[in-house]
């Protein structure tokens, strides 16, 4: 069994063509120029429909994690320990992620990190790693 | 102010394993154990909400009709409500604005189930009911992952050690040892070396941090006061209620820690006319230890911080300046999925009532009592007192 991957629909298609194309793109409403976490229909501040998006840094901070010791169902049993995260883009925009290419115990709430991507089954998912000096 | 609405009942059975019994008939033991204590006649009722029936392969959400069909009740308000462990305040609320808008008179408001164990396939069913399934569920999420990001968050921000949150757990078991109906009664007393010792199952929680998995369910009766009045020794009436759902995924929001509980409580005591300080019993949501610790300061019991210190001080345990979980804890009394937050307002209704027992907090004459459904985002908080 494989672990779960997204499920790709109109909405969200801009979204992971940008994760194809190595690009973390944030959702943004062109009628209050706001940008804001997950993908949209409407815009949830203002309920225009004049959305795009905006390509993001790729720079964040952890804004807090949780090491996972107990894998919650089977796909996931191989890859305990694990780090559940949510990010503080640069942006302010606020992602949950996986936090990969550390050891576990070394995960710090403030922690700076970037983004990559993996590949899961030919869709590419937003990764975070900690920044190097 | 007169609240014009009572809860009049509250039963519960004990919370345990009963692997032979399906969800309705958990159901049906509830049923079976109210009219018994109850002993009305089906024409006194005209109302009746549930949580959803089945389980996590399908949930039953017309299982209002076969309970109506079952009590053999006229209904002017039945439905199948689901605000996860909001659902209980939120069914109680529901009826008390009907019969305050002169719709019905009695409502029993029932729930029912079986939390099964993560591990059997349960943990992903659950987690995707909550979450994103393509920017939350991909990452490994599960509701004690989810809980830990919480947790861990607040004692960053608000000077919690993992001793402050066993102490929790703790207290929990104090309780528990003091009311027979706890699934953790007969395991005698939990010490803060006792919880770091068990096995880490996402941080900041070790296992003996986590509410226990079970299977149960309860009801109460909520009536007019004229009605509470006249068949209940003591009803309790219901002072003030606050309900918020500032989101529904965990991302997706603010501020991680200052929780919709924030709001729900400040809307709760505002109608109430009363202030934490006059709170004498306190049912917090504690589906893991962190929770109790996160509300005492949402709710405004003690300032941002200082939520720690007042738990290390024995506050909440029994015999201290504020009881909070008296009936054990979700950790130490056992956790019914779907039926949890009825546990606590049950628990909160027996103390108003003065029906505690072998709990019962003397002069408990104000109880407030938190619940939420998914990781803190449906909030109710309800204020019930024992005279009007």
């Amino acid at each position: 069994m494989n672990r779960p991957l997204p499920i790709l629909d109109d909405v969200n298609a801009p979204y992971y063509e940008g994760t194809k194309a190595g690009e973390l793109r944030l959702c943004h409403c062109k009628a209050c120029d706001e940008l804001f976490v997950f993908t949209h229909a409407w815009c949830p501040r203002c309920w225009s429909l004049e959305l795009d998006y905006k390509v993001a840094s790729g720079r964040g901070t952890i804004e807090t994690f949780s090491v996972i010791h107990q894998a919650p169902y089977e796909s996931w049993q191989e890859k305990v320990p694990y780090v559940l995260a949510l990010v503080m883009l640069d942006e302010g925009i606020r992602m949950m992620s996986n936090i990969v290419d550390c050891s576990p115990d070394d995960v710090r709430i403030g922690m700076p990190v970037t983004v990559g991507f993996e590949d899961r089954e030919g869709v590419m998912l937003p990764v975070f790693s900690p920044k190097s000096a | 102010m007169r609240s014009p609405v009572t809860i009049a009942g509250a039963y519960e059975i004990p919370p345990r394993r009963y692997p032979e019994k399906s969800t309705l008939d958990l159901f049906r033991m509830v049923l079976k154990g109210a009219l018994a204590e109850w002993r009305l006649r089906p024409e006194d009722v005209d109302g009746l909400l549930t949580t959803t029936g089945g389980d996590i392969t399908g949930h039953d959400t017309y299982i209002h009709g076969r309970l109506i069909s079952e009590l053999g009740i006229k209904a002017a308000i039945a439905e199948t409500m689901n605000l996860g462990g909001g659902s209980h305040q939120a069914m109680v609320n529901r009826a008390a604005m009907a019969i305050a808008e002169g719709r019905a008179n009695a409502v029993i408001c029932i729930s029912a189930g079986k939390m099964m164990r993560p591990g059997v396939g349960a943990a992903e069913v659950m987690v995707r009911a909550i979450s994103d399934p393509s920017l939350e569920v991909p990452y490994g999420s599960w509701i004690a992952g989810l809980y830990g990001l919480v947790a861990n968050r607040f004692m960053y921000e608000r000077g919690a050690t993992a001793e402050d949150l066993a102490r929790v757990a703790v207290s929990a078991r104090k309780w528990a040892l003091l009311n027979p109906e706890a699934r953790q009664h007969n395991a005698g007393a939990l010490t803060i070396e006792d919880v770091l010792a068990s096995r880490m199952v996402v941080s900041p929680f070790h296992y003996l941090d986590c509410s226990l998995p079970s299977d149960g369910g309860g009801a109460v009766l909520v009536t007019r006061a004229d009605l509470g009045e006249k068949w209940a020794e003591r009803p309790a009436y219901i002072k003030g209620y606050g309900e918020y759902h500032p989101r529904g995924t965990l991302t997706d929001q603010g501020s991680l820690i200052d929780t919709g509980a924030m709001v729900s409580g400040a809307k709760a005591f505002a109608e109430a006319g009363l202030t934490p300080q006059d709170i004498d019993v306190a049912q917090l949501y504690d589906a893991f230890s962190s929770t109790p610790l996160l509300l005492l300061e949402n709710l405004g019991f003690c300032k941002p911080g200082g939520a720690a210190a007042f738990v290390r001080s024995g506050a909440i345990d029994p015999g201290g300046s504020l009881p909070v979980n008296c009936y054990g804890g979700l950790m130490s009394y056992g956790h019914t999925g779907e039926a949890s937050g009825m546990s606590l307002l049950v628990a909160a209704a027996r103390q108003a009532l003065g029906t505690a027992g072998p709990v019962q907090v003397d002069n408990a004459r104000n109880v407030l009592v938190h619940a939420y459904g998914g990781i803190m985002f449906y909030h109710t908080t309800m204020i019930l007192g024992d005279r009007p």
